[in-house]
């Protein structure tokens, strides 16, 4: 494959036009501000809720039961990491941020990242939750905006991205089968987790999206919140019930003409306030966090010190 | 070898069988790459009853697909008929070498997923634009690959190594 030559745009309307044919950026292409500035800061928040993620994963290695899941524990932890830096380096190259900004930023609460990273996993069975609805909507999400997405080096990232944590996914639906299927204290321990983590997991996908929401106008996404949101509802309500769980919804139910499931009406209050960082377990997040870049500082600086890197 | 050492005709065609059952499972991490062609398939042995026994090698030791990966090459090789059952083992030698994997998976690799393979201390090139890529990370998303950048057009790419 040839890279084209950097492309320029004489106007929006021209540059739209370009986007709706199908049209894919590239870094060097001068792309309108607006455009760049969207899709940084969409790319960042991705690469800071991955950052987080393998946070809270990695608190869960010691503490997860068996070797077989520990194991995948450990993997995943990596595996976010690993996301994060890839997403981190994609953004950074778009010029507006350096990576170390962003870290600091995200350390700092003056960044955000994904409003189920604000919750704290207090048992086992809320990781199962996690890994099993969280990490779903999350691959719904990000399937929507591979799918069409017009920014290059993030859709050529997200190609793998998606590949790997649709083997989370997997990993969580073998979790999920232990626990529905174990004793009677591991499976009040899971319906105590879909209580606590159902919400969190729809509100994640975001309120109805706007008619004219940019990130859908410049292809950054392909589809609605609602519309994803909608069909999470349609996968999740009957595996969960078909395993004898509830649903903390008391507004759903069947629609029998539209033959589907109906969620009650949302609360928003508690996803603004994690875009806010003063979620339920923001604080001690973001502390952490910044605690364990203060106390790698030694590491950075041993890095960047020529004569003590052998090559 | 002797004709009377070969294996009988209709254990040959069921190990041919099997090959192609076990090449229909993809790595869990890369759909539409064959385990197969990645270099994972050491050996399979076809028992007079049977039974197909499938010695498989991690590209890692410590990869937590393992599972996944016997899972499914059971599946498969359990689904041919005149198969009475199947065992994968994970075999500690020989160590699998980024050189096991095939010219068909590697240029899938490159194609769809942005991944280059780097084969001994060859410098790595961008399945993009085919410039030199400098490595930024030893360890990426997985330990079988690390992070590099394209001296060329910019590129972010992962290396699977080994």
């Amino acid at each position: 494959m040839v890279l084209v030559m950097p492309r320029s745009w004489s106007s929006m309307s021209d540059f739209e036009t370009f986007l709706n044919n199908g049209g894919i950026v590239e870094p060097d292409d001068a792309m309108p501000d607006e455009y760049r500035a969207a899709v940084f800061k969409f790319i960042e928040l991705h690469a800071n809720s991955e950052q987080m993620g393998g946070l809270t994963e990695r608190d869960w290695i010691p503490r997860t039961p068996g070797l077989r899941h520990k194991m995948a524990v450990i993997a995943k932890t990596q595996d976010e990491f690993g996301h994060a830096h890839l997403l981190y380096m994609v953004a950074a190259d778009m010029g507006i941020k350096t990576r170390r900004k962003m870290i600091e930023d995200l350390y700092a609460g003056k960044s955000r990242f994904h409003n189920v990273f604000h919750y704290r996993a207090k048992t086992w069975g809320h990781q199962v939750a996690i890994a099993f609805l969280v990490d779903a909507a999350a691959l719904a999400s990000q399937q929507a905006v591979f799918k069409n997405c017009s920014y290059g080096p993030y859709r050529r990232i997200l190609k793998r991205i998606i590949s790997e944590e649709g083997f989370h996914m997997r990993l969580g639906e073998d979790r999920m089968m232990r626990i529905a299927q174990g004793t009677e204290m591991q499976r009040e321990m899971f319906q105590q987790a879909i209580d606590d983590w159902w919400w969190p997991a729809l509100q994640l996908f975001g309120p109805d999206s706007k008619p004219n929401d940019l990130l859908l106008r410049w292809h950054i996404k392909s589809e609605r919140n609602e519309v994803l949101r909608d069909r999470w509802v349609q996968k999740f309500v009957p595996m969960l019930q078909s395993y004898g769980f509830t649903i903390p919804d008391p507004g759903l139910h069947f629609d029998d003409d539209a033959d589907r499931w109906v969620a009650g009406p949302i609360d928003w209050e508690p996803l603004k306030k994690t875009f806010a960082n003063v979620g339920p377990d923001s604080a001690r997040r973001i502390g952490e966090a910044s605690s364990h870049w203060e106390s790698s500082a030694w590491v950075r600086d041993a890095l960047a010190t020529p004569e003590l890197v052998s090559t | 070898m002797s004709v009377a050492h070969q294996p009988p005709l209709d254990i040959m065609q069921l190990e041919a069988r099997v090959h192609s059952a076990v090449s229909s499972v993809d790595d869990p991490e890369y759909p539409g790459v064959s385990i197969v062609d990645l270099g994972l398939l050491e050996s399979i042995d076809i028992g007079t009853d049977g039974t197909a026994q499938i010695g498989l090698i991690s590209t890692f030791s410590g990869c937590p697909a393992l599972a996944v990966i016997a899972d499914d090459v059971t599946a498969a090789v359990q689904a041919l008929p005149g198969v009475s059952g199947c065992k994968v083992t994970w075999l500690s030698a020989p160590a699998w070498h980024a050189d096991r994997v095939s010219h068909e998976a590697r240029a899938s690799l490159e194609r769809k997923f942005t991944v280059a393979v780097q084969i001994g201390l060859r410098a790595t090139t961008c399945p993009l634009c085919g410039s030199k890529t400098e490595e930024q990370s030893m360890f990426g998303p997985s330990r079988c690959r690390s992070v590099h950048t394209c001296t060329g057009c910019g590129e972010t790419v992962e290396v699977m190594r080994g």
